[in-house]
């Protein structure tokens, strides 16, 4: 763990999503910051390497599964938890396939992304 | 005699709508009364309508209104009408001093007309007929105008020479009652079936202007009746063009309303000719009071038929269109809901995204009040997020409340731009999970169309669905939509709409085919899509067209016209 507060990362085209779960993470005691994109989300993580990462599946030009594709080729292994608004039950393979830790359906359950957080950052500890 | 052709029956017009219901108990009744009164007067009419001082009846009527009343009743109640105009045969026909013997036979062969008449009829169409279709309205003019006089004709002459009353002939004696008795069937009959059949909510409900259009052609109707066969013909030069002077009114009448119209202004010609030739005016003069009657009865005969069958097949066309806009409504509203269920990932999508805002913040909401870090402004801004999350996933279901909605075309001043942004609004989950990136280039200050704005979404949704559906085999960053408005200037103002996207495209052959209804190139594809909007946009007066560079993409380009600067 790079630090003693987790620092959780958060991918989504959507400011008001982007913006409401970065919120969440805080309040929650994490130290959370989020990206409008896939690519301004890997330039950062060149920089400080996050310890857990909340990607959205959907994004113009830069697509989660391309975001995951791009980590997997440069092997850098970090827990990913894929979340996405849409309905989809082929894609959750997909990103499972590309490495990514978790997948969760939008609206997020306050329980349920704090416990797969949780759970993908004792892994990344482990 | 009165060599009117016996009778009975009943009027009773505009009792009820399809037909007489008949209960159990006393319930035909009424209308056994009803027809009962009307004959009774029906055949003072007919008295009335003799050719003065010779006892040639022109119009035998209560004949043709029994026989109105038999179709409009169920046949089981057709013995109680039969038996409820025996009183009224016998108290109008005594008074005119007839044996008892001959006024017998004539409700034998009054009844026997109209039975057959009806009889007949109820062999070809169920009950009740109603003059709403060319094969009704024929199989009335046979049965009930023709077979019906016809025949009892035969059985009426043959009862008058039976009994030895009057002086006249066997076959002058079918002759007169034919022609008398199919002029009242072709006026008396069609006025109370169509009359019975109108719906009374209609006609309270229709508006003033409509019935100062009836009054107009009713006036004119009988101001030009009584000029033409109302007045003294000074010479015995009859200009045969007066005959057609009522024609125009007739067809008025066929064309604004209907056959009840009709029904009504070919009593008002009959009355009027009839009243002016038995009392010796008019065009119509033969060598003999017999011809003149005959040539009058003709005149009206040949008058009627045409015009009631004219009147019928206008109307029958008119429900024939309006069924089938009905059901253009209905397709058109089936591919609407069908494709938005194509669209249904595209929706949750874009209800999820608010909805995992609102959830959040509040979450996190409650995170800060239980930490007691809660700064009042924090919270002020948490709310206002939550507010504007609401807010997206209500506009998200108000669009689509009103693209399920199934209502009548409205159409209204629109703003082409509007209408692009809207429909990106809809599809915006479907571009979003689809990676294709919509590149916008809308002008600015277009003049206004005129359409509904429904299914103008309907045709822009369906193009730019099937855009996203040609680029499904393009590599996800290179997925575009180029969505283009513009003025046209030619046509005297216009509005393009444009949808480029960069798929396969579709050959010349493919094209040829590709508005055609179920001609589909995708795998679970209705094919309906196209050719709907198609007509959409026809019916807006516009033009809908694909041009493609195969391999490198397709567009498709909606013209409209452009309202006029003063809004028209």
């Amino acid at each position: 763990m790079g630090s003693i507060v987790p620092y959780v990362a958060i991918v989504d085209d959507e400011e008001p999503v982007r913006k409401a779960l970065k919120r969440l993470l805080r309040a929650s005691g994490l130290d959370a910051e989020s990206y409008a994109s896939g690519q301004a989300f890997l330039e950062a993580a060149a920089l400080r390497e996050p310890d857990c990462v909340l990607l959205d599946l959907h994004m113009p030009r830069m697509s989660g599964l391309q975001v995951l594709r791009a980590l997997q080729a440069a092997r850098r292994a970090l827990p990913i938890v894929v979340i996405t608004a849409h309905d989809a039950p082929e894609t959750r393979e997909q990103c499972l396939a590309a490495g990514a830790s978790a997948f969760l359906r939008k609206p997020l359950e306050e329980h349920e992304l704090l416990d797969t957080i949780t759970a993908a950052l004792g892994a990344r500890t482990r | 005699m009165d060599s009117h052709p016996a009778s009975s029956a009943g009027a009773s017009p505009g009792l009820t709508h399809p037909g007489w219901r008949f209960g159990p108990a006393t319930t035909w009744a009424a209308p056994a009364l009803l027809v009962a009164v009307g004959y009774y007067f029906a055949a003072r009419v007919g008295f009335a309508f003799t050719l003065q001082p010779y006892p040639i009846s022109t119009l035998w009527p209560p004949n043709a209104l029994l026989l109105a009343a038999l179709l409009l009743a169920p046949t089981r109640a057709w013995w109680w009408l039969l038996a409820s105009v025996l009183p009224a045969h016998l108290l109008v026909e005594l008074q005119s001093g007839v044996p008892v013997a001959m006024v017998l036979g004539w409700y034998a062969s009054n009844c026997s007309e109209a039975l057959i008449g009806a009889g007949l009829a109820r062999a070809f169409v169920a009950w009740p007929l109603r003059l709403d279709s060319l094969r009704s309205a024929g199989i009335f003019l046979f049965c009930g105008a023709l077979v019906g006089p016809v025949v009892s004709s035969f059985l009426d002459a043959a009862l008058v020479s039976l009994v030895g009353f009057g002086e006249r002939g066997y076959w002058d004696l079918v002759a007169t009652r034919i022609f008398s008795n199919t002029l009242a069937a072709l006026t008396v009959a069609p006025l109370i079936l169509t009359l019975a059949s109108i719906e009374i909510p209609r006609l309270r409900a229709a508006r003033t202007a409509r019935y100062a259009e009836a009054a107009a052609l009713f006036v004119g109707l009988a101001v030009t009746c009584l000029m033409v066969f109302n007045l003294p013909q000074f010479d015995n030069h009859t200009e045969p063009a007066l005959f057609y002077a009522p024609l125009p009114f007739l067809v008025w009448g066929a064309l604004r309303f209907g056959p009840a119209g009709t029904a009504s202004a070919i009593a008002v010609l009959v009355v009027a000719t009839i009243f002016g030739t038995v009392n010796g005016l008019g065009p119509f003069a033969g060598s003999t009071p017999q011809e003149t009657v005959r040539e009058m009865q003709l005149f009206l005969t040949a008058v009627a038929v045409p015009m009631l069958l004219l009147a019928v097949v206008l109307d029958e066309r008119a429900r024939v269109e309006l069924d089938a806009r009905e059901q253009r409504l209905q397709l058109t509203h089936l591919s609407r809901v069908a494709m938005l269920g194509e669209l249904s990932g595209g929706i949750a999508h874009e209800l999820n995204q608010p909805l995992t805002a609102i959830l959040s913040n509040a979450q996190a909401a409650l995170h800060l009040i239980g930490n007691k870090s809660a700064h009042p402004d924090i919270l002020m801004e948490i709310l206002r997020d939550i507010i504007a999350a609401d807010q997206r996933a209500g506009e998200v279901i108000r669009r689509l409340r009103t693209l399920f909605k199934r209502g009548e075309t409205q159409f209204q001043p629109l703003d082409a731009n509007e209408l692009v942004d809207e429909v990106l609004g809809i599809v915006h989950g479907d571009l979003v999970t689809r990676s294709v990136e919509v590149v916008p280039e809308l002008a600015a200050a277009l003049p206004k169309v005129h359409g509904d704005r429904v299914e103008l979404e309907q045709v822009m949704l369906n193009l730019v669905v099937n855009a996203c559906d040609a680029m499904a085999g393009v590599p996800s960053e290179q997925r575009r939509l180029a969505v283009r408005t513009r003025a046209v200037d030619a046509d005297a103002g216009a509005v393009q709409i444009s949808f480029s996207d960069c798929g396969q495209g579709f050959t010349t052959e493919q094209y040829a085919r590709l508005f055609e209804p179920f001609y589909t190139t995708k795998p679970r594809g209705l094919g309906l899509g196209l050719s709907i909007s198609r007509a959409i946009i026809r019916n807006h007066h516009g033009r809908l067209w694909g041009s493609s560079v195969p391999g490198k993409g397709a567009s498709f380009h909606i013209v409209l016209p452009a309202l006029a600067a003063n809004g028209r």
